[in-house]
Formats: C-alpha cells, sequence, structure tokens
C-alpha cells in the first residue's frame, strides 16, 4: 500500500516535470538581449536614457505576446566608454547571460573595438549610437549592424547646411579622439564638394579637447580670437554642456559666427541647460521627437513621456529602435538564431518613430532620414525645440557603398 | 594682448580651482602622511551639495556656506572608523580604502541624484561679464582668480600665526615629537581630515557654477592635482600653489600656442621634475 502511494507520487511527480520543462522549453525559454550602455561617469545619462527606451521596446514587444511567442529579457551592461571594458562586457553577454543579440555602444572608440570581436562571437551587434564610418566601413563584418545614423550621413547634413551660409572660414571645436577629429574631416570633404572655396584653419588653429576636460575656456578663447566665422562643434554629452555654458558667459553666442553643433540637439544636453542653451544655433541629432507626425512616432513620444516624464533622446530612441528591428527581424525569418537573425537584418526595411530604415545589405548601415534644426524657444516645451527643421532623406545623406571602404567577407 | 589677457585669466580661473583641491591634498599627505584618492570624490560631494541648497535656497552662498561643512563632517566620520584603523599598517591599505571610497561615493552620488547633468548659476552679483579690452570676460572668472590668493593668504596667515597652524605644522614635521610634547595627535589628524575635505568641497562648490555638475566630475581634476602636489612638492603649502599656477597656465596657453601636445604638457612637466628635482620645486630635503 505505501508503495503504491510512493509510484503515483513519482509518477505525478515525473509527468509534472514533463510538462513543466517540456512546455517550458517549447515556448518560455526567453529571447536575451544584452545592452552595452556608458552607465557610469561623465556620460551616464545617455546610458540612462538608453536604458528606459530598451525597457519600453521590450515591454510592449512582450505586452503583444514577445518574439515568436518568446519573452524578451534584458540584460545591461556598463562599458564605461572605455574599448577594452567594452570587448568584457559583450563577451559576458554573450557567455554569461547568454544574449541571443547585443546591443547598444555609445562612444566609437567602443564600436571599433567591439565590432571586429563579433566575428569571434559570431553574435549578432546592433549598434544604436556610436557613428564611427569603420564599424560599417573599413572594419565592417557579417554580425555588425547599425540602425542610427553614423558620422558621414550626419556630417552630410552639416555641409549642406553650411553651403547655405555665408561663411568664409570654418574652425571646429570636439573631442580629441576619432569621433572629433573624424566629423572635422568629412565636413572638409564633404563642404568642399558643395562649396569649392571654402576655407578650413588648419589643424594647429582648431581646438581638440581631450574627452575629461571640463574647463573649456582656453578653447573658447582660441576660437574666438581666430578668424573664423563659422564652426562646428562636434562635443557631446557633459563637454558640449561645459562647452555651451563658458562660451555663454564668455560672449562666444554674440552673433558674430555661424554655429553648427552636430549633436546639439540631444535631449540628454537640452535638459541640463534649459534656458542656457542660446537661441538660433543650427543643432544636429540620430532622432528629434517633434519631427514627424507619424502614428509610429506619436505612439512612442506618448508612451514615453508617459512612463518616464521626460521626451524621449535619440539614445531611448536608438535603444527602443533597435529592439524593435530585432523583432521584425527574428518575425520576417521565424526564428532567433543568430545566423538567422544576420539573414533577416540584412536588406530589412521597417517603420520606426524616426520614419521608414533600411538595412542595407552590403555594409549593414541603416538608410535612414535625418533633421537638423535651429534651437528656438517655446513655452510649452521645458527644453529648447528645433524651429524651423530641416528633414533630409536617408538617400541624399548615405554615402554610396562603394564609399565606405566596406569589404565583406 | 587680448589673447594674451584672456589665456592668462584662462589660467589663472582654473589653476587657483586646482589649488584649493590641491592644497587639501598636501595638507592631509603633508601631516597624515595618506595619499588620499577619495578627494576628487569630495571635491564632487561639495558640488552637488552646493547645487541642492541653491535648489532648496536660490542662493548660491547659502550652498557655498553650508555644503562644505557637511563634507567635512563626512569627513571626520570616515577618518575616525575607517582610516585610524589603518595608520601604522601598510600603506596600500590606506590607497585600497581610499580608492574604495572614492568609487563608493561616486556611485553614491549617483544613487541619490541621478546620472544626469546639472547647471548652478552664479550669484546674481557675479553673473555678468566685464569688458576687457575688445573682449568680454566673465565675472565669475574674475572672482575665482582673486578668490585663488586670497584664500592663500588667508590659509598662510593660519598655518603661520595661529597655535592650530603651529599644531598642525609640528605634527607634520614630527609626529611623534609633537606627541611626546603634548599635542593630542589623534585629535589634530580628524582635524586635518575633515579641514581638507572642507577645502575641497569649497572647490567643488566654486566650480559648480562654471562647469556641470555630474557624475565623476572629480576625474579630471583629481589627476591634474596630484600633478600639482607631485610639481610642488608633496607636503608643500607654496609649492601647491606655484604648481597649480603652472599648470593651470599651461592648459591655458599650451592650447593656443602648442595644441597638438597640450594634453602631454603636464606630464613631460612631471616626468621632467622628478627627473631634476624628485622632491618636487619646494619639496623638503629629508
Amino acid at each position: 500500500m505505501r508503495k503504491e502511494g510512493l509510484v503515483r507520487v513519482l509518477v505525478l511527480l515525473v509527468v509534472g516535470i514533463f510538462l513543466f520543462a517540456g512546455g517550458g522549453l517549447a515556448a518560455d525559454k526567453p529571447v536575451k538581449i544584452g545592452f552595452a550602455y556608458i552607465m557610469s561617469g561623465p556620460f551616464a545619462t545617455y546610458g540612462q536614457f538608453a536604458k528606459q527606451g530598451a525597457e519600453l521596446a521590450i515591454e510592449e514587444v512582450n505586452a503583444k505576446g514577445g518574439i515568436l511567442g518568446r519573452k524578451v529579457e534584458a540584460y545591461f551592461e556598463d562599458t564605461a566608454g572605455k574599448p577594452d571594458v567594452g570587448i568584457r562586457v559583450i563577451r559576458k553577454h554573450v557567455f554569461e547571460n547568454g544574449a541571443d543579440v547585443v546591443m547598444g555602444i555609445d562612444s566609437s572608440g567602443v564600436a571599433a573595438a567591439v565590432a571586429p570581436v563579433m566575428t569571434e562571437l559570431k553574435t549578432p551587434l546592433i549598434i544604436t549610437h556610436a557613428a564611427t564610418p569603420d564599424v560599417t566601413g573599413s572594419k565592417c563584418n557579417r554580425y555588425t549592424f547599425r540602425v542610427s545614423l553614423n558620422i558621414n550621413q550626419n556630417i552630410a547634413m552639416a555641409a549642406a547646411i553650411a553651403a547655405d551660409t555665408k561663411v568664409k572660414t570654418w574652425t571646429t571645436a570636439g573631442p580629441d579622439y576619432s569621433f572629433g577629429h573624424q566629423s572635422w574631416e568629412y565636413f572638409q570633404t564633404y563642404l568642399s564638394r558643395k562649396k569649392p572655396d571654402a576655407v578650413f584653419l588648419p589643424q594647429a588653429e582648431v581646438a581638440f579637447s581631450p574627452a575629461a576636460t571640463t574647463d573649456f575656456s582656453s578653447y573658447i578663447t582660441k576660437i574666438m580670437n581666430s578668424k573664423a566665422d563659422g564652426v562646428l562643434i562636434s562635443l557631446w554629452g557633459g563637454n558640449l554642456i561645459d562647452f555651451v555654458r563658458q562660451a555663454v558667459d564668455m560672449g562666444f553666442f554674440d552673433g558674430k559666427r555661424e554655429i553648427l553643433m552636430t549633436l546639439g540637439a540631444a535631449t540628454e544636453v537640452l535638459y541640463a541647460l534649459k534656458e542656457k542653451m542660446p537661441t538660433g544655433i543650427w543643432v544636429g541629432t540620430r532622432y528629434w521627437f517633434l519631427a514627424n507626425d507619424t502614428p509610429v512616432n506619436k505612439a512612442f513620444v506618448d508612451a514615453y513621456v508617459k512612463r518616464f516624464n521626460v521626451y524621449p533622446s535619440y539614445n531611448a530612441h536608438g535603444a527602443y529602435a533597435a529592439v524593435k528591428t530585432y523583432a521584425a527581424a527574428a518575425e520576417k525569418v521565424k526564428a532567433v538564431d543568430k545566423e538567422k537573425i544576420v539573414e533577416g537584418l540584412r536588406g530589412l526595411s521597417l517603420e520606426l518613430p524616426v520614419g521608414k530604415i533600411t538595412i542595407r545589405p552590403e555594409d549593414r548601415q541603416a538608410v535612414t532620414d535625418g533633421v537638423w534644426g535651429k534651437t528656438a524657444a517655446d513655452p510649452k516645451y521645458p527644453i529648447r525645440i528645433l524651429q524651423p527643421i530641416r528633414k533630409f532623406t536617408g538617400a541624399e545623406i548615405t554615402p554610396p557603398v562603394a564609399e565606405t571602404g566596406c569589404k565583406m567577407n | 594682448m587680448e589673447t594674451f589677457l584672456a589665456n592668462l585669466f584662462n589660467g589663472l580661473s582654473w589653476g587657483m580651482l586646482l589649488f584649493l583641491i590641491s592644497i587639501g591634498l598636501t595638507i592631509i599627505f603633508g601631516v597624515m602622511g595618506v595619499l588620499n584618492f577619495a578627494h576628487g570624490s569630495l571635491f564632487m560631494l561639495g558640488a552637488y551639495l552646493c547645487m541642492q541648497f541653491v535648489r532648496w535656497t536660490g542662493s548660491f552662498w547659502t550652498g557655498l556656506l553650508l555644503g562644505p561643512p557637511l563634507v567635512a563632517a563626512l569627513a571626520v566620520a570616515i577618518e575616525r572608523f575607517f582610516l585610524r584603523p589603518l595608520y601604522g599598517r601598510d600603506v596600500s591599505l590606506q590607497l585600497l580604502l581610499t580608492f574604495g571610497l572614492m568609487l563608493f561615493l561616486d556611485d553614491g552620488v549617483r544613487l541619490i541624484w541621478g546620472a544626469a547633468y546639472h547647471v548652478v548659476q552664479p550669484p546674481d552679483a557675479l553673473s555678468g561679464s566685464v569688458a576687457i579690452f575688445s573682449q568680454s570676460y566673465p565675472l565669475y572668472r574674475l572672482f575665482l582668480v582673486v578668490l585663488g590668493p586670497l584664500a592663500g593668504l588667508a590659509l598662510w596667515a593660519f598655518f603661520t600665526f595661529t597655535l592650530w597652524g603651529k599644531l598642525l605644522r609640528a605634527a607634520a614635521m614630527d609626529r611623534q615629537m609633537a606627541e611626546i610634547v603634548g599635542v593630542r595627535v589623534p585629535v589634530l589628524f580628524t582635524a586635518v581630515f575633515a579641514f581638507g575635505a572642507w577645502l575641497a568641497a569649497v572647490g567643488g562648490a566654486l566650480a559648480a557654477p562654471h562647469q556641470s555638475v555630474g557624475p565623476a566630475m572629480g576625474e579630471r581634476i583629481i589627476i591634474e592635482s596630484f600633478i600639482v602636489v607631485v610639481i610642488g612638492g608633496m607636503g608643500s603649502f607654496p609649492g601647491a600653489f606655484v604648481g597649480a599656477l603652472i599648470l593651470g597656465l599651461l592648459n591655458s596657453f599650451g592650447t593656443t600656442f602648442f595644441p597638438q601636445v597640450q594634453m602631454a604638457l603636464p606630464y613631460i612637466l612631471l616626468a621632467g621634475i622628478l627627473l631634476t628635482r624628485p622632491r618636487g620645486l619646494f619639496g623638503a630635503e629629508s
């Protein structure tokens, strides 16, 4: 009698485990996304916004039943903006967290270091912020994709705007690493094509500041005392905030020079500066929440504001867009297998809040619309907004594949 | 001429902030023999507290007055409960402790105030700018330029003429002897650490209106402060002043005249000093 009872319990147990685990294997094993952003140090606010965007997208995907019926799980790691740390956390995502895909990367330096590692890890990487042309150019590879604008696309817009100004001589203020230098190089190349007589100050007279700079006065003085009447500013994050505040005090924005800030429309920066951000300055971004009124964008902005009580920054949009892009690729190939996802992402077109994007199969760079605008005050918004706005189509700002230097193996 | 003056003021104002940080660092090292890695975090904490008081009261001066004593109070706790057990033990333990404190404070600040950048307005009286030849220069920066030497003078008077100042110097020179003649060294140490922290926090509060307040804002300044202290001579008071001035001016004039090597200049100077005068410009011979 006792034995019979024991057997019954055993059978129940086995059946139960089978049902539970079997069912789990079939439908409940989550899709794991590993995010790698700057979550500490002077640029940590970018990681904060990206995390919010990612969380919103994942909630939306899960509310609709997940990806192919599987729940999505997020893992966040801090790259600290350092290439070696970046490689380490990407490995951690793949080997420890078991990530099916990796997303994020804020700094170009980190992106350039991480991209080549992806071939070894055989895991797709969707870059959402870092803009160096190399990762979809000379260092392009099967697994590295980018859904956000790169330097070339953004600077193509800057050059188009610069060509319409009366500026004779251009200089730059940028961070003293590849991003700042590449921004300045492409600006000279693209603007010279449109305006062959444009003059650029030589390397010794422009202002590249180390990333850790907090006092920009000597750089501001240098620009104000140069003969340049146009300034391309590629500083971003805390650097840009410090620069603008000190430049305002030093009378830099006295209307004597035309100013283009390639990443001035980051809401991270606009929220910090509020009315300290001068008006009438041309600013670029990867995404601007007021740039289009498609239902997709409106839904995104409304949901974001409702949940986090701030307007979404381009970095929030980047993370959100990457999750949505990944979900679309998975639905397209009906799998989350890493190799199949790569095929799904190649040539994928979908509509995102920023507009319709297409991932070029040749170099894996998204062809996406861009926007620049002039800073303006509007009592309806707590931050400076862009008015007027100048929109560019992805086709007109994306250099042809042949120009990127990408040779896919 | 305008370029020269602008560069001069740029260099001096940054140098004066450096001076306030370095002086705390060098006093703590000189008297206690502690190399305080967390000093930059105390600077940062000073800036955040100043910002918080500005939010509550709307007055920068309140922040400057009330923030730093809170940081000093925290420093008393740090010295009493964490540093004190380590005196007389291996120096690397102190380094590890202060380094750990730095990480702890940096993340703590992020937990309380978040990762975003914050902006503190300079006080109304100092928010304008003055004309210098054809250019305008922000008043707040000139205020820093004037404040630096005044603070230096006040500290010098304190060390030379007051009893406490003399006790500090005595303890720095020979701790054992000071103890024998009846100086209560443990109390003195607590006071020194708190005083150094207070100076760092004052520096932070003063920095708040001219740069953004954000996590890790102490990173840059702590590295340069270490250079200042080494150049001037570890534990030397005039050394910190001269070192800060040199570094500040090197920064501003370097940007204009040697942009390609500007980043390396402080380190080249550091290497040069260490090779020719290993004890620093004003370091005492032992």
